[in-house]
């Protein structure tokens, strides 16, 4: 066919000149530019490439940021980290973009009868400082509190941590990583006693199914679902798509499933039925690894302010847990589901072939959710039953929205109820954590105070007269905001934001304190496969910019808590991981030291012998694991993990005659989170300019809707205008309408329900019933 | 009598299995009775926009090995001269077999998935939408080089090549509309994609993971501005 390639001459020597293009196009790892589409790129030579990991998901890819005379010019993926292999998504290579933007936080401003006042740093921080001290003393310890991210470094969180609990003694700081984590930490827990994913991505080049469950990876996870992909084309992986919104996910996908809103916890446990009634169960691996357990039922969502909940796990055996499922066979639960019968049986038939490897992913869809903590366990479930786990491409895998959701949030534990190991309520840990941070170990309180949203709860009551975010946008990102913006707005507290840029949450603030961006700092970031990674400072930031650690570094000081926090300003990046390595010591948490992760694209914990640890729990694998044991859950006192029995319970609110849809939010590939850096980059906003409702088409067709006509969207929250889209980004099932939430000026959070999990204290953001209407 | 027995308890026995076969047949028939009527999902695949990009990706690894044919490529300025003006549907360069036909399964023959015409001594473009089948609803030949009269219309010029990166080295921007043009490998990988756009990585084919058009909003959206004054200077 290709006549003019016949001869053999001649084709060897293209492929020779096709060889000495890809040398010389070795700038651009992985992609080879032809020389004519290089034309208008200008000589990129001597540029100066330094590494670092990505600010925005959870993937975690390896970056290499051009600088040249100080600023930062050039963005490309970093061919030696494992995670991405020298590809990003549009976003990775625009990132450094956002630090131009003209509204740029350059210096601390104050707020002075109702305006911003421009103030020198050193004041603004006294000011803090002076506000919180005189906060304590008038109110109690508990009257002051923190709120950070799963954007923070890992020094970041750690100062914040030391500072609250064991400086100033107060349990009152949790993250915005328990809007997106938190029901994954918890169902680690319950199920294995250790947290984060046992698993990595190396997972993805020998799993013959992967299993997406409510997850739009091919937009949240872009260079994952790459890498997935590549395996659906070489070596004929199959990718399942489970979820209530046909997306791109969907459509690249060898299947899609359907499924109604909240029944995916039916679903899972059907799966168990049929894993079962067809002696697909790994009876060995049952009987010598896992436990059966049952926790309480019918147990609330949180709706109400001081809601209270603790489970009470009971041991049950095997028959028990098999007549529990008896309610969830495939055809009893097709009537609610709206997955057929075959689609059930077809997942089961996957999960329970002995010969297949099958990884499970997921992220919000599982995590935001009322039952976010069961639906974990029961996934779990189906990878425990079949002893798929903890082995090269068989294994559930929890995938994290934010760079340091797990290498900060999770690990140094900026949690209300956790310490950098362990949780406050252990004596043992917290005896450990004032021996490190040598404070006495009764100022570090026992006992957890409040979650994200019951913080911001308290704050609407006035419990809480002084609140200091740092690197997070509540105000766009947390559930029913129509009640916590006038909350915060109230005299009675006082707040303080760290910011890059404006953002609603800094609207609110009575001070502003101007946060170095990502590549202006030196820091650490932890991945979803628990992988460290380092960076140095590359670029200079604009006026008093300061790095978040330090100025908490710096409050601490002026509060009179110096002895504690000796660090220096230009090295207290290394001085803190050392000092929080500490905490870790030991075969199943090590951390890699400071060297290595300077020299090498990250290191995967428990870094034991100088060696990442990729699959836990397996003996060839882990050497955490016990003498003679093929597979050791550690976490667990008798080295088992648990089976849970945890049933199907309707949503906190369900669409009705008067609030007839359900409402389902989420993000796109262009934007992140709060949207507050990628809008800020122009081939961002470009490309995704507004946020907009997704209608299924004959939803809008009965009501006559029109692509782009103003709706509104109303629950008994609060409503919210936005254009409508029909058949573009995605489709949501008949009954549901979809959000993305990155845009300040469409607030979806304004009509959300800030009903939780009641373990995991997760809300639930994909699940609420509204009405809508033209406006 | 004892082959009577034999036969008889061959019978009994072939009875049995029949009544089981049914049994287990009639069972199975019940459960599949038992799948609730299910609204029809049809609609629930077609987001174009989306499941457009990934429509040729099954040839993802042809286009990977292809060697390039470097005395038959297209250049990018043959592609626009073919066009009334950026972004119009190209017209027929070649003589058309049958001038009553619609177009589809004629053009398709060599317009769905690319192929060197003899004749023609080129490769044929692939149309990046071979579900529309009237093609000539659009698509028209020049059968004639001088005008009725003169005509004033400018050409607006197509955006160049290599000046779609908004950093150094970053993935080019996508500079035209999307619709009906939402598979990226036909017109940008194969022999017939003009050299200046042909992509040096068709292997990877969640294309707008990295590339995303800048050409995409049709009604104004101003430059967002923060009403909360904050002086800073």
């Amino acid at each position: 066919m290709y006549n003019s390639l016949s001869t053999r001459r001649s084709f060897i020597k293209k492929m020779a000149q096709l060889s000495a293009m890809t040398a010389a196009a070795s700038m651009f790892p992985g992609i080879l530019f032809a020389s004519e589409q290089e034309e208008g790129i200008p000589n990129g030579a001597n540029l100066d490439w330094k590494k670092g990991p990505c600010r925005f998901c959870g993937v975690g890819c390896g970056i290499l940021v051009g600088t040249e005379q100080g600023k930062a010019v050039a963005v490309k993926g970093d061919p030696n980290s494992s995670v991405n292999k020298g590809l990003l998504c549009v976003k990775g290579y625009h990132q450094t973009m956002c630090i131009q933007s003209k509204d740029r936080l350059t210096h601390a401003l104050v707020k002075k009868n109702g305006k911003y006042v421009q103030t020198p740093i050193n004041e603004a921080l006294d000011i803090v400082a002076n506000k919180m001290k005189e906060t304590i003393a008038a109110h109690g310890k508990d009257s002051v509190a923190m709120y950070t991210s799963g954007q923070s470094t890992i020094p970041e969180g750690y100062v914040a941590s030391k500072l609250m609990k064991g400086a100033i003694g107060t349990n009152n700081l949790d993250c915005n990583a328990r809007l997106c984590m938190a029901s994954a930490v918890a169902g680690f827990l319950t199920t294995f006693g250790a947290d984060e994913p046992m698993g990595c991505y190396e997972d993805i080049d020998h799993a013959d199914y992967f299993i997406t469950w409510g997850n739009n990876m091919a937009e949240m996870h872009p260079v994952l679902f790459s890498r997935m992909l590549e395996q659906k084309t070489r070596r004929g992986a199959k990718i399942i798509d489970f979820a209530t919104r046909t997306s791109r996910s969907s459509t690249a996908s060898n299947k899609s499933i359907l499924f109604e809103p909240q029944t995916d916890l039916a679903v899972a446990n059907a799966i168990c039925y049929e894993i079962i009634n067809n002696g697909w169960i790994n009876k060995s691996f049952v009987e010598k690894h896992c436990n059966f357990s049952k926790g309480l039922t019918n147990i609330g969502y949180g709706t109400e302010d001081k809601f209270k909940f603790k489970d009470k796990p009971e041991k049950i055996d095997f028959a028990a847990y098999k007549e529990f499922l008896e309610d969830y066979t495939p055809e009893k639960v097709a009537q609610y589901s709206k997955v057929s019968v075959k689609d059930i049986k077809y997942l089961a038939s996957i999960y329970g072939d002995p010969n297949k490897k099958v990884v499970s992913y997921w992220c919000m869809g599982m995590n935001q959710h009322t039952r976010g903590t069961w639906m974990n366990n029961l996934v779990y479930n189906i990878h425990l039953l079949t002893g798929k786990i903890s082995q090269p491409g068989n294994g559930p895998f929890s995938l994290t929205g934010q760079p340091s959701a797990c290498g900060t949030a999770r690990e140094v534990g900026t949690f209300t109820h956790k310490l950098p190991k362990g949780v406050v309520m252990n004596p043992k840990h917290r005896e450990l954590a004032a021996k490190i941070w040598k404070v006495p170990v009764e100022r570090i309180p026992a006992k957890p105070t409040y979650h994200a949203t019951e913080m911001f709860r308290a704050i609407d009551r006035g419990d809480i007269k002084f609140i200091w975010t740092q690197v997070t946008n509540p105000l766009v990102s947390l559930p029913k905001t129509s009640r916590y913006r006038p909350g915060m707005e109230k005299e009675s507290c006082f707040v303080v934001v760290s910011d890059v840029f404006p953002t609603p949450t800094s609207d609110v603030a009575d001070v502003i304190l101007p946060a170095s961006w990502h590549i202006e700092k030196s820091g650490l970031y932890g991945n979803s496969e628990r992988r460290t990674q380092h960076w140095d400072k590359m670029v200079e930031g604009p006026g008093e910019t300061t790095p978040d650690a330090w100025m908490t570094i710096e409050v601490a000081k002026r509060m009179g808590y110096g002895d504690l926090f000796p660090y220096s300003e230009e090295n207290h990046v290394e001085e803190i991981y050392n000092e929080y390595r500490q905490f870790h010591e030991g075969a199943k948490h090590g951390m890699a030291p400071l060297e290595v992760l300077k020299k090498e694209s990250g290191a995967i914990w428990p870094y034991v012998n100088g060696k990442s640890t990729q699959w836990r729990f397996n003996a060839k694998y882990d050497p955490a694991c016990a003498e003679g044991k093929d597979f050791d859950f550690y976490g667990k006192p008798d080295g088992k993990a648990v089976i849970w029995q945890r049933p199907y319970e309707p949503a906190a609110e369900s669409p009705d005659n008067e609030y007839p849809f359900w409402l389902n939010t989420g993000r796109v590939i262009e934007h992140w989170h709060t949207g507050s850096m990628t809008r800020r980059i122009p081939v961002l906003h470009k490309a995704m300019p507004e946020a907009y409702v997704e209608f299924h088409p004959e939803d809008a067709k009965a009501l006559g809707i029109r692509n782009g006509e103003n709706i509104r969207v109303t629950s008994r929250r609060g409503s919210c205008v936005l254009p409508a889209s029909i058949n573009e980004r995605g489709l949501p099932t008949k009954g549901q309408v979809f959000v993305p939430f990155f845009d300040e000026n469409m607030m979806i959070n304004d009509v959300t329900l800030d009903a939780f999990c009641p373990i995991s204290k997760e809300p639930d953001y994909k699940k609420c019933a509204v009405k809508v209407e033209k406006a | 009598m004892k082959k009577r027995l034999g036969i008889i308890s061959l019978f009994v026995l072939l009875f049995a299995a029949f009544i089981m076969v049914w049994n287990f047949s009639y069972q199975k028939g019940k459960e599949e009775g038992y799948v609730p009527i299910k609204e029809n999902s049809s609609t629930q695949t077609s987001i174009p926009s989306e499941s457009g990009v990934f429509e040729r990706s099954e040839f993802a690894l042809e286009y990977e090995n292809m060697p390039v044919d470097e005395n038959h490529q297209r250049t990018l300025d043959t592609y626009y001269n073919n066009r009334a003006y950026y972004g119009a549907p190209p017209s027929v360069p070649h003589p058309i077999k049958d001038e009553k036909s619609l177009g589809g399964n004629t053009c398709l023959q060599c317009h769905q998935n690319g192929g060197f015409v003899e004749k023609l001594n080129a490769y044929a473009p692939v149309t990046p939408h071979p579900e529309m089948i009237s093609c000539r609803q659009c698509h028209v030949a020049q059968n004639s080089q001088s005008l009725f009269v003169a005509a004033n219309s400018t050409k607006v010029h197509a955006p160049k090549v290599g000046v779609n990166n908004a950093l150094i080295g970053t993935p080019p921007m996508i500079p035209h509309q999307l619709q009906m043009r939402e598979n990226c490998l036909s017109c940008h990988a194969g022999p017939a994609a003009p050299k200046e756009i042909r992509v040096s990585h068709p292997e990877r084919i969640n294309c707008r993971q990295c590339h995303v058009p800048t050409d995409k909003v049709v009604t104004e959206i101003k430059v967002f501005e923060r009403t909360n004054s904050i002086t800073n200077e």
